[in-house]
């Protein structure tokens, strides 16, 4: 799999993308998909990249980024 | 002022096969750049059945030569000495696999100022009888026992803002300057008009986007090589076929161009472009 920006979050990034993986092709792309089997595995991975985004002075841009997203978001779903 | 790239084609694979490769596209061989993937955020929707994710890629690129020459040096600050950067991409995909169709959109987070890209994608999994479009999503299945399709709807959008913000400024400025002579009643010598000023940068916001829209040109092809690539592994050995070439093309992206890779390449039936590994477009995957 690809690596993480961050290389103390390859390990539990490995652990999640197996798993998601799996669940993706075998539960999602079926369609029996009931819920996310992963998301205790995703919240360790995300605790780390958090850090490392911080320590990397990236969250701010990534912040402001998503802000922007989600206006745009609001505007393309208003009814036409 | 933008500049708009817009393409339509198909893969020759299912719709679940090409939501699967999206995720697992990178690396390939025409992703050597890409450094790193990581999953921002990921929310699955039961009720819909809708997978929302955010990814943020680091990727190598290089700042086109014609588009450097055409930048102040304190745009490129720090950098200027050299053209090679590495440049944060965010990427979010919807997938709605009930009503078979999946929804991207990539953009990058540094260098908006000089250059804002913005590239969606609409992938849609055709059924028999089915004309184009959006308006064509459907939960049928093919019936004509013809191998299945997925159409992509492609388009980019290029805008440079270069010198914006500084002439808004300058044009604050100078109304400022005007409202203290008006105020003071004084005869003040008209300042020279700064280089910034003459320097008008209309034309070389057109010249930075007709730039990087002859290199997205260049480099979407790619990108659809590089899935077609990753579809290829997963028809011919499943998941464990994609994992086992990534493996190869990380291992290949730390050497020269020369690898094993590309003769197993030449070998497919698709004409194959020029394998670049460093990063051809602004935001090419």
């Amino acid at each position: 799999m690809s690596s993480s920006l961050a290389s103390e979050c390859n390990e539990v990034k490995e652990r999640y993308d197996s798993c998601f993986l799996k669940w993706y092709s075998e539960k999602f792309l079926p369609g029996k998909a009931t819920k996310d089997e992963c998301e205790p595995l995703f919240r360790q991975y995300k605790q780390c990249l958090e850090k490392a985004l911080k320590e990397r002075g990236i969250d701010d841009m990534l912040a402001a980024a998503r802000e922007d997203n989600r206006e745009n978001d609001a505007e393309n779903m208003k009814p036409s | 002022m933008v500049k708009f790239y817009a393409a339509s084609f198909s893969y020759d694979y299912s719709f679940p096969a090409v939501a699967l490769a999206y995720f697992l596209r990178y690396p390939n061989p025409y992703s050597t750049h890409v450094l790193s993937t990581d999953v921002v955020e990921r929310s699955f929707e039961p009720e819909t059945g809708r997978l929302h994710t955010i990814r943020l890629h680091l990727k190598r690129s290089k700042i086109p030569p014609a588009v450097l020459k055409l930048l102040p040096k304190s745009i490129l600050g720090a950098s200027s000495n050299g053209t090679s950067t590495e440049s944060y991409i965010l990427e979010k995909s919807t997938v709605d696999i009930k009503e078979g169709w999946m929804e991207t959109e990539s953009r990058n987070l540094e260098w908006t100022g000089v250059l804002s890209v913005i590239e969606k994608q609409t992938y849609w999994r055709q059924s028999a009888g089915q004309g184009q479009g959006l308006a064509s999503r459907s939960t049928t299945r093919r019936s004509d026992g013809q191998p299945d399709r997925t159409e992509v709807d492609s388009t980019v959008t290029l805008q440079s803002r270069l010198g914006e913000a500084r002439r808004k400024r300058k044009r604050r400025e100078a109304a400022d300057r005007a409202a203290a002579v008006a105020a003071e009643e004084t005869e003040e010598e008209i300042p020279k008009p700064s280089l910034w000023k003459t320097w008008s940068t209309g034309p070389v916001q057109r010249s930075i986007e007709l730039i990087a829209f002859r290199r997205t040109e260049g480099s979407q092809p790619k990108a659809k090589e590089g899935m077609k690539v990753v579809l290829e592994r997963l028809r011919q050995g499943g998941i464990v076929a994609v994992l086992d070439g990534m493996h190869k093309d990380h291992l290949e992206s730390g050497r020269g161009s020369h690898g094993p890779w590309k003769e197993q390449l030449s070998q497919g039936t698709d004409t194959m472009v020029t394998i670049q590994h460093e990063g051809d477009g602004f935001l090419d995957q």
